[in-house]
């Protein structure tokens, strides 16, 4: 079988010089027809070459609307309806402190938290005296980049029992930082009007504050509200 | 399933105004607050054990790590949520839009062939209606 010069190296399978090639026409699934009286014929009988077969239909696919079939319309109009404050103050706004500042700063990424993972699995146990010796502190107050934790939140949406929750711990809180004579007390007592306690505790910051001024130009004084004779730490 | 978180959010809410109060009584410390303190740190200790508790309860919630970052950043975790939707969209459409150019391609090509190869396009179509399922 000789093969012209002429025909297409992909018709010799990419070969170059032709050479005589096994024949292969029983695959392609022709047949030849000799009517007589007829020219003979070839008519293919089997698939179109490089023909795949198709794939099955599927129901779903992106030429639906796909937040429609899994039933997310709400949540589209919910987060595009309105606008989504971008502070995370405004998705936790009962939490205490400045949490929009990154966390990296203060070193209190989650990110932190997954990549070095803190040691689990002990049993949490109630401090005994002798830990909590430990923790005895000396009076006076902090200097002022620490005090972060008395910044309040700002309280925009109050749900009734949460917000009576946190003003009578609060004010439980501040009994107890301000009153020496009934310390051991305030746990048991509840105070009965807590927006009198809101504004004495602010007027009590601003007596604080004015305190501190006087302390930075004088000698440190005593504080109306303590013993007398108190020690200094330092 | 909401329950669970309910009773999560309300311990740890529980948790951080013990802390917070904590840190009021240290932030102007003094001596007749030490028992105050001793039992507000007993106190944390029990809300971390109820915490503790309460862990079993919320083994198979997964949270992508994606929500991670924004919280890092002092983003709404909501805007991630919003960013997910808005690429589902975007994504939807793109993908839609390739379909629907792909099926008028292929409707322009067999009309196209249909007038080049007639009988091939006649072999073609009695393939294709032969070989899918009924």
């Amino acid at each position: 079988m000789q093969t012209s010069p002429r025909s297409s190296p992909r018709d010799r399978g990419s070969r170059s010089p032709a050479y005589p090639r096994q024949d292969s026409t029983g695959t392609l699934k022709a047949t030849i027809s000799f009517a007589p009286g007829k020219n003979p014929s070839v008519t293919q009988t089997g698939t179109f070459y490089l023909m795949k077969d198709t794939p099955e239909p599927t129901e779903i696919s992106a030429s639906i609307n796909l937040l429609a079939h899994y039933g997310l319309e709400h949540s589209y109009n919910k987060y595009f309806g309105k606008k989504v404050k971008e502070e995370l103050s405004s998705f936790l706004p009962h939490l205490p402190g400045n949490i929009d500042s990154p966390g990296i700063q203060d070193n209190s990424s989650l990110r932190s938290l997954i990549e070095k993972a803190p040691i689990t699995g002990k049993e949490l146990h109630p401090l005994s005296g002798s830990s909590l010796t430990g923790f005895r502190l000396h009076p006076g107050p902090l200097p002022e980049q620490y005090q972060m934790m008395a910044q309040m939140p700002n309280k925009k949406k109050k749900h009734k029992k949460r917000s009576r929750e946190m003003d009578t711990a609060k004010g439980n809180a501040l009994q107890v930082a301000q009153t020496p004579d009934n310390a051991a007390d305030t746990e048991a007592r509840k105070p009965k009007k807590v927006k009198k306690e809101e504004d004495n505790t602010k007027e009590k910051r601003k007596k604080k504050k004015e305190k501190k001024k006087k302390k930075q130009k004088h000698s440190p004084e005593q504080q109306s509200q303590t013993h007398g004779g108190a020690d200094s730490a330092s | 399933m909401a329950d669970k978180f309910e009773t999560l959010e309300q311990q740890l809410e529980l948790f951080i105004e013990n802390t917070r109060q904590i840190g009021i009584v240290v932030s102007d410390f003094q001596p007749q607050g030490q028992n105050v303190l001793n039992q507000k740190l007993n106190t944390m200790v029990n809300e971390m054990q109820e915490l503790d508790k309460l862990r079993s309860q919320v083994q198979d919630v997964n949270v992508p790590l994606e929500v991670f970052d924004y919280i890092d950043q002092g983003r709404n975790p909501n805007l991630y949520t919003r960013d997910c939707l808005e690429k589902a969209l975007t994504k939807n459409e793109q993908v839609k839009g390739k379909v629907d150019n792909l099926k008028k391609f292929k409707a322009l090509l067999m009309v196209e062939l249909n007038k080049v190869f007639p009988q091939e396009m006649n072999m073609y179509r009695a393939w294709k209606g032969n070989d899918r399922p009924a």
